[in-house]
């Protein structure tokens, strides 16, 4: 692995409406604290929005993945805007078509199968991380 | 303002996302905690990755309403960016503020919740409510108006 890959950085939309943003959430959570602690971490998106120094800096610096909940793609753009680069943008309502009639939860709170998409989701974000770092290492 | 204000209908409220730290978690659960249980019929809330995109819908109804923001840290992210695309905010509250430093115990996911998560959501929901019913009594006409 390479070592100065550094992390991958994934940025959800938290979208409070729906169950939607509550998947992005979770699932960059379930990234950066459970799958794959060493190789991601999150960002907050409204401090890259809001324009922070720090922030606008490890964006520019690393690779990102967004989770973003819906087509309207807020955290993607956001960070294109920003200057980061998006290796990839998963986005939780195509993934949710992959489990037609699931019932995943609420804004609030997610059930089993919320959490197991949840899962899902993070668990492709960490391959796709282990496979970014692979690639720089060739590189 | 330039807009004018509607003075008949809800409060928008405008959470941050602050994943970074607990207290975002907080603000995200304190706000949801509000449209579904404490005040359902007088708020809504706006998404703010979506207001920050630039969505007019979105910074309309905060040009024409009063808004509450909660953001989790002294940054005010969700004031910041409020105020920059959709004017002034009628109150802006911090969970730091509310909580000082007893957030220190909580999680950022909910599947690490425990109680000091209940009773720090259970704490910034209250401030959150009590900030809707003083905007609507300020809202409200004069008896004879």
């Amino acid at each position: 692995m390479n070592k100065d890959c550094g992390k991958v950085l994934v940025i959800p939309c938290s979208g409070i409406g729906k169950v939607h943003g509550l998947i992005s959430r979770e699932s960059a959570y379930l990234v950066t604290d459970e799958v794959a602690p060493d190789r991601t971490d999150v960002v907050c998106l409204a401090l890259l929005v809001r324009e922070d120094e720090e922030t606008l800096a490890r964006v520019r610096a690393h690779p990102c993945i967004t989770i973003d909940g819906c087509g309207k793609a807020c955290a993607q753009k956001n960070v294109e805007i920003a200057g980061g680069q998006v290796v990839d943008a998963v986005q939780v309502a195509k993934v949710l078509t992959k489990h037609r009639g699931s019932q995943p939860g609420s804004g609030s709170d997610l059930t089993e199968e919320g959490w197991a998409i949840s899962r899902e989701i993070a668990e492709a974000v960490a391959e796709e991380a282990e496979r970014i770092c692979a690639g720089e290492e060739v590189a | 303002m330039a807009a004018e204000m509607d003075k008949t209908t809800k409060v928008g409220i405008i959470s941050c996302s602050g994943e970074e730290i607990p207290e975002g978690t907080i603000s995200r659960s304190a706000v949801r905690r509000v449209l579904e249980s404490l005040r359902p019929h007088e708020t809504v809330t706006l998404c703010l990755p979506l207001f920050l995109a630039g969505n007019e819908g979105e910074r309309n109804f905060a040009r024409t309403h009063p808004v509450i923001t909660i953001d989790g840290c002294d940054k005010q992210c969700a004031r910041w960016g409020t105020e920059k695309h959709g004017g002034p905010v009628t109150r802006a509250l911090v969970v730091t503020d509310i909580l000082g430093g007893s957030a220190a115990g909580c999680a950022r996911s909910l599947r690490s919740r425990g109680p000091a998560d209940e009773e720090a959501v259970g704490r910034v929901a209250e401030q959150i409510a009590s900030a809707v019913d003083e905007i609507l009594e300020e809202d409200r006409p004069a008896e004879g108006d």
